[in-house]
């Protein structure tokens, strides 16, 4: 692919994302409540987690700040995979109301057409991921824990996390094709292990931190990356292997998304 | 050649669903389809310029073999190329070339007035915005878009959309146009002016066009080429005329008299365009071809053996037809 291609492409795609943007606005109450909405689960979901470290203050050696990295850490690379990416996760709907038709009839790759059919600023998610990684952070700096370059280790953690997240949502909806209904899959994949990774995974028996770790690498999206980045465990090739993993993933989601549209069975009209 | 469809199969394996608890991931890993066979071993050609019909029963198999010339769907075999394009080896390449429209669903902004999905649109296809300027006033004058620029698409009625639609279809000026049900749902005046644009983009453009319709009167006025396809198969691919011979259309009219009526005798009806089928008590029926005489014109001339009590016709459904001409 070549650079000029690349710099079309993301120009059609900012122009698709400014369309939806505007189309959305056309709703402007829907949007409002909406992000209201999202606040409010973001404010209860952060509750909730205080209210665990709280209680139970460090969990297996893990300190309350280390803990709070892990949660903020997961929630920033969701909100990167999601804002961008969400009608990756909702592919369902075009599933089974044959709208992919349309997409595939565009002269620019699926998912280029896809993603940008939504556009979800969510700022209750950005806000409540900041704040507690700032507290964490901030606090693990004033200890001595760890040093001003984890800032930007942390940046580059969010984003190959975001890349994990993103290929698993990919292949997860790519079954889809097979399978039409995906809500319960993702269910597993996406919320569950997620869910289970804002945890140290030390927490969890072998078999289970194993299969969050190599059959759905959620735990490289912040645990991994950790056990260096905040406690000097393993070594920094750690931060290379997490990278190596995201690409690896990439590769593999787009792959297997090639593969499963050739199986798209459309709706009869 | 325009199109080149090479025993085309395709097959629809659907799992079957399980009921009740995680019913979405057991039928993930359940090993039970359903078959449906909807395409199979499809074959023909289309060249430049022409016109093509494409018709059929509901569930025949119409709508998938448009999805897979188009690229949408891939064959279960076969091979496809769209202006020398294999569509499902080079997806983007293919659609560059040709135009799609689906009567049920629009390629348009919903939530955007009409002349905004034509800037995206040129921008993906990459038109210039003079081609752009030229083509859309070349459309707006002939599908009268002006009148409705600036509204939003879910605001159109269905007529104007299906205009707006066949214009944004056209945009980059492709060689090859897919319709699939254009007229589905229109008023006669609506169905009159998009079958008099259609008309133009084939006849004054060279513009090769294949449409699939309900409507037997697109096929008469529109197409120089029919095919039928039945369960799958393609059942008649020719002329109109020589169709119409084959299928002929019959409508059956009974007619009551009330009192005396005199059926003319034989030498006088055999120049007429409808023939006696049966007289029973004070009921005579006719058969006509509809497309020789009309309706009103055998009132007439039945009304003149005396006088009418009742009439009742019997259209043949187009679907019966079609069936019962697969059949044969």
């Amino acid at each position: 692919m070549n650079l000029a291609k690349l710099r079309s492409w993301l120009r059609l795609y900012g122009l698709l994302v400014r369309t939806t943007i505007r189309s959305r606005m056309q709703y402007k109450f829907n949007f409002v409540v909406g992000t209201l909405l999202a606040a409010l689960v973001q404010i209860s979901e952060f509750l909730m987690v205080a209210i665990v470290l709280d209680r139970f203050g460090a969990i297996r050696g893990w300190s309350v700040h280390e803990i709070g990295y892990l949660f903020a850490v997961m929630t920033l690379s969701k909100t990167i995979y999601r804002t961008f990416a969400d009608e990756v996760h909702h592919l369902e709907k075009y599933l089974v109301g044959g709208e992919l038709d349309q997409l595939l009839t565009r002269p620019m790759p699926v998912l280029l057409a896809l993603m940008p059919q939504k556009f979800r600023l969510m700022p209750a998610e950005l806000l409540q991921g900041g704040f507690i990684l700032s507290w964490a952070l901030g606090s693990m700096m004033r200890t001595g824990q760890v040093g001003w370059t984890a800032v930007i280790a942390t940046l580059f953690i969010i984003l190959t996390g975001a890349v994990i997240l993103f290929s698993i949502g990919l292949a997860t909806a790519t079954l889809g094709f097979w399978t039409t209904r995906i809500v319960e899959l993702q269910n597993i994949t996406e919320d569950a292990a997620r869910t289970a990774a804002q945890y140290p995974l030390t927490l969890y028996p072998k078999w289970m931190s194993s299969l969050l770790l190599f059959a759905i690498p959620v735990g490289f999206v912040n645990y991994m990356p950790s056990l260096y980045l905040l406690r000097g465990e393993v070594g920094p090739w750690v931060l290379a292997v997490t990278a190596g993993v995201a690409v690896i993933c990439i590769f593999a989601s787009l792959r297997f998304w090639r593969y499963g549209i050739t199986k798209y069975q459309s709706t009869g009209s | 050649m325009m199109i080149e469809a090479h025993n085309l199969t395709k097959d629809f394996k659907t799992p079957v669903v399980r009921e009740g608890r995680f019913s979405g991931l057991r039928t993930l890993f359940s090993r039970e389809y359903r078959l449906k066979e909807a395409v199979r071993d499809i074959s023909f050609q289309v060249e430049r310029g022409e016109f093509v019909g494409y018709i059929g029963p509901n569930g025949a198999g119409k709508s998938t073999t448009i999805k897979m010339l188009t690229g949408i769907l891939h064959p279960t075999s076969g091979e496809v190329r769209v202006g020398g394009v294999n569509p499902h080896r080079d997806r983007r390449q293919a659609v560059r070339q040709l135009g799609v429209v689906f009567g049920q669903r629009s390629q348009l902004w919903w939530d955007l007035p009409v002349k905004d999905s034509y800037d995206i649109l040129a921008e993906m296809y990459g038109v210039s915005g003079a081609e752009k300027t030229q083509r859309l006033d070349q459309f707006a004058e002939l599908l009268d878009l002006r009148e409705f620029w600036l509204t939003p698409v879910r605001k159109l009625s269905l007529g104007q959309r299906m205009r707006a639609d066949i214009a944004a279809a056209m945009l980059h000026d492709p060689d090859l146009l897919f319709l699939d049900e254009p007229t589905i749902g229109l008023d006669v005046h609506a169905k009159r002016n998009i079958r008099q644009f259609l008309s133009q983009l084939n006849r004054d453009f060279g513009k090769t066009i294949l449409l699939t319709t309900h409507d037997m009167d697109d096929i008469e006025q529109l197409c120089s080429r029919v095919m039928v396809i039945d369960q799958g198969q393609l059942t008649y691919d020719g002329t109109i005329p020589t169709l119409r011979e084959q299928i002929g259309l019959p409508t059956e009219i009974r007619v009551k008299f009330r009192g005396p009526f005199r059926v003319p005798e034989e030498t006088e009806v055999e120049r007429l365009p409808y023939r006696v089928t049966g007289i029973e008590d004070d009921t005579v029926v006719v058969e006509a071809n509809r497309h020789e005489i009309g309706t009103m014109e055998i009132i007439r001339a039945l009304s003149e053996w005396g006088d009418i009590d009742d009439v009742d016709m019997a259209e043949p459904a187009f679907e019966e037809v079609i069936r019962s001409f697969s059949a044969s």
